[in-house]
């Protein structure tokens, strides 16, 4: 990422010390940038790693699956926004994150998602005055 | 004007209704995000901020500046009664709160940490009434080249306190300046790293990249695993301290007070720091440091006190130079600037309203903290029972609606869901978001008066060195920046994070 936004700083234009241009700092930046992460990734491979040491202090007994999961609904969620309008598509996330993380009935995740979602519309669109997309339902 | 007619200006912004509400709501809002875990008061102030769009300027600062304090109380219940710090400055309170609720003692733990952050706050406040404004007076001296190297010396400071590597912070601090700097350059209007899209041409938004970083990021690490919370199971009762309490927590009150202030002007300062900090002077000073960690007064007061000393001395560069001086401050520059207030030395006298409104809506925030955080203590408590499984779809939630209505762009979620995956993975691999964000916010200010002062100087670099306010700065900076070649220095420096483990 250093030597690309070295580039692009370089691209820019650095002008010079009398009249420094648009790239200037970004050039700079960058070359520090560089320096450091390379001080950084060499340090790392001077240090003896035991091996499978990092993965487990980094990643054991992690729920993959629900972070993954979790993002993907997000990630659907922002895709879809526009599309299902504020309503439909809260509504839909809410239920999902409700019995996605931790187990419950489908009762308490629909009706959870039920009332948070009139309560967010009511606080942000009501209130504030928000202009949430109404989607191709139009609501 | 002297400083009584300031204090009537003042409180006669603070007082007017719709301020008094916001400054409740904010306080209010405040305790509730400082006793829950998993969301700080960096990433409740961006929730909110778009709900202040329609209000007066006075009233959305007064409202963010109450989360801000009002988190730093609230943050001292989950200490107690949980062992989960609420916020990050609250961490420390964990080691002996927690123990005095253990031994049957957690209405004083309570009440003392109540106690300690009013008087904490109060004092800081009165501190910044007095300082703020031959501050200001003195920095209408301050041209590019102060301003450019007061700016690397925070940066600096924040990257030298910065828990483990250093260089690891100097690659997030140079990343955040390379991240303000996206879109039209300020001098001349040319695009940079704009990619064509129409959304980068104002920059990144410091909203998304906020709450990527502190909200979501937060919410993730908190899925990963099971959070088991134990709630002490004991009845609260004797909020007030005895006098003995007092007597113990007198002198931790008075220094924590000092050093919070204090230690809340400086860049790289600020809540966090400060109780720490706090909790090594009082254990340092202690006839007994055997009784530190195992339900000590003095290792409560202490640290309460000083992070809400913190808060008010926050206000400080931020007020007078334009400056802020740690994350918190750059989300109330942020919304300053929506707000079309450019805070600095001139806005004392351009917006006194503004200016003495805040300040003294504090010590009115502070009455109303007490009174949210001793009586009412029993309903926090309810608060801390709810579970994450509950809890996490409404922050997500929040933080999605929050963002989104600042610009009306879906594009501003994915800037944040990518942020909130950065920031998870800086997390794992201990690279901090503080110097990051700073830089950031301080990256296009740093760049602008560089460039000022080169053309200044006609591409003369010792201007930085023959003007000796400009000077000062620098020389400290630089010489923070190869303190860890020096080895007491170096050594010093790697003695904090294990002190704080320990």
């Amino acid at each position: 990422m250093g030597i690309g936004v070295c580039y692009g700083g370089y691209n820019l234009r650095l002008g010079t010390l009398h009249n420094p241009d648009s790239g200037f700092m970004l050039f700079w930046a960058g070359i520090i940038m560089f320096g450091l992460s390379l001080g950084v990734l060499i340090r790392a491979m001077r240090e003896k790693a035991i091996p499978g040491e990092l993965k487990k202090v980094l990643w054991a007994e992690i729920r993959w699956k629900k972070i993954v999961s979790v993002l993907i609904a997000l990630f659907l969620y922002a895709t879809s926004f526009t599309f299902l309008g504020f309503i439909l598509g809260t509504f839909l996330l809410l239920t999902f994150l409700f019995k996605a993380v931790e187990p419950q009935s489908w009762t308490k995740a629909v009706l959870g998602a039920i009332i948070s979602t009139l309560a967010a519309y009511g606080i942000f669109q009501l209130w504030l005055g928000s202009q949430l997309p109404k989607g191709f339902l139009g609501i | 004007m002297d400083l009584l007619s300031y204090l009537g200006i003042g409180f006669s912004v603070a007082l007017q209704p719709e301020n008094l509400l916001y400054c409740f709501i904010g306080v209010f809002i405040g305790t509730l995000v400082g006793v829950l875990p998993g969301i700080g008061p960096v990433g409740a102030m961006s929730l909110l901020l778009p709900a202040t769009f329609k209000a007066t300027p006075e009233a959305a600062i007064i409202m963010l500046a109450g989360i801000y304090y009002g988190a730093m109380y609230g943050g001292s219940t989950t200490s107690i009664l949980v062992n989960i710090p609420g916020e990050a400055a609250s961490v420390v309170t964990c080691l002996d709160g927690y123990q005095m609720a253990r031994q049957g003692r957690a209405g004083p733990a309570l009440g003392i940490s109540a106690f300690g952050s009013f008087i904490g706050g109060t004092l800081s406040i009165l501190g910044l009434m007095l300082l703020a404004p031959p501050l200001s007076k003195f920095a209408l001296r301050f041209g590019p080249p102060e301003y450019f190297t007061l700016i690397v010396l925070g940066l600096t400071i924040l990257i030298y306190v910065a828990h483990g590597s250093m260089p690891k912070a100097l690659i997030m601090a140079t990343f955040g300046i390379i991240l303000g700097l996206v879109g039209l350059d300020s001098i001349n209007a040319r695009p940079r790293f704009t990619f064509d899209k129409m959304e980068l041409i104002d920059g990144v938004g410091l909203i998304p990249v906020v709450m990527g970083l502190f909200g979501i990021s937060e919410v993730l690490l908190n899925i990963e695993q099971v959070i088991q919370k134990d709630i002490f199971k004991t009845r609260i009762k004797g909020l007030l301290p005895t006098a003995k309490d007092w007597k113990d927590s007198s002198g931790p009150i008075a220094r924590g007070s000092l050093l919070g202030f204090f230690l809340g002007i400086l860049p790289g300062g600020g809540a966090v720091i400060s109780s720490f900090i706090s909790y090594g002077l009082e254990k340092r000073l202690s006839k007994h440091p055997e009784r530190f960690g195992k339900g000590a007064i003095e290792g409560v007061a202490g640290p309460e006190t000083a992070n809400n000393a913190a808060t008010g001395g926050g206000f400080i560069p931020l007020m007078t130079l334009g400056i802020p001086p740690n994350v918190v401050m750059a989300m109330l520059l942020g919304a300053f600037m929506i707000h079309g207030v450019t805070p600095g030395p001139l806005m004392m006298k351009e917006n006194p309203g503004l200016f003495w409104g805040v300040i003294t809506s504090m010590y009115i925030g502070n009455g109303m903290l007490l009174v949210l955080n001793l009586p009412l203590i029993g309903m926090w408590v309810q608060v801390l029972k709810i579970p994450y499984k509950i809890l996490f779809p409404l922050i997500l939630l929040f933080c999605l609606i929050g963002v989104y209505s600042v610009n009306n762009a879906v594009f501003d979620i994915y800037i944040m869901l990518i942020f909130g995956i950065m920031g998870y993975l800086m997390k794992k691999f201990e690279y901090e978001g503080a110097p990051m964000v700073l830089a950031f916010v301080l990256g296009p200010m740093m760049e602008d008066n560089l460039r000022k002062s080169l053309i200044m100087s006609q591409g003369d670099l010792t201007i930085f060195f023959t003007r000796p306010l400009a000077a000062a700065p620098l020389i400290v900076a630089l010489f923070l920046l190869i303190s860890p070649l020096i080895p007491w220095m170096g050594k010093k420096r790697q003695e904090i994070p294990k002190e704080e483990i320990s």
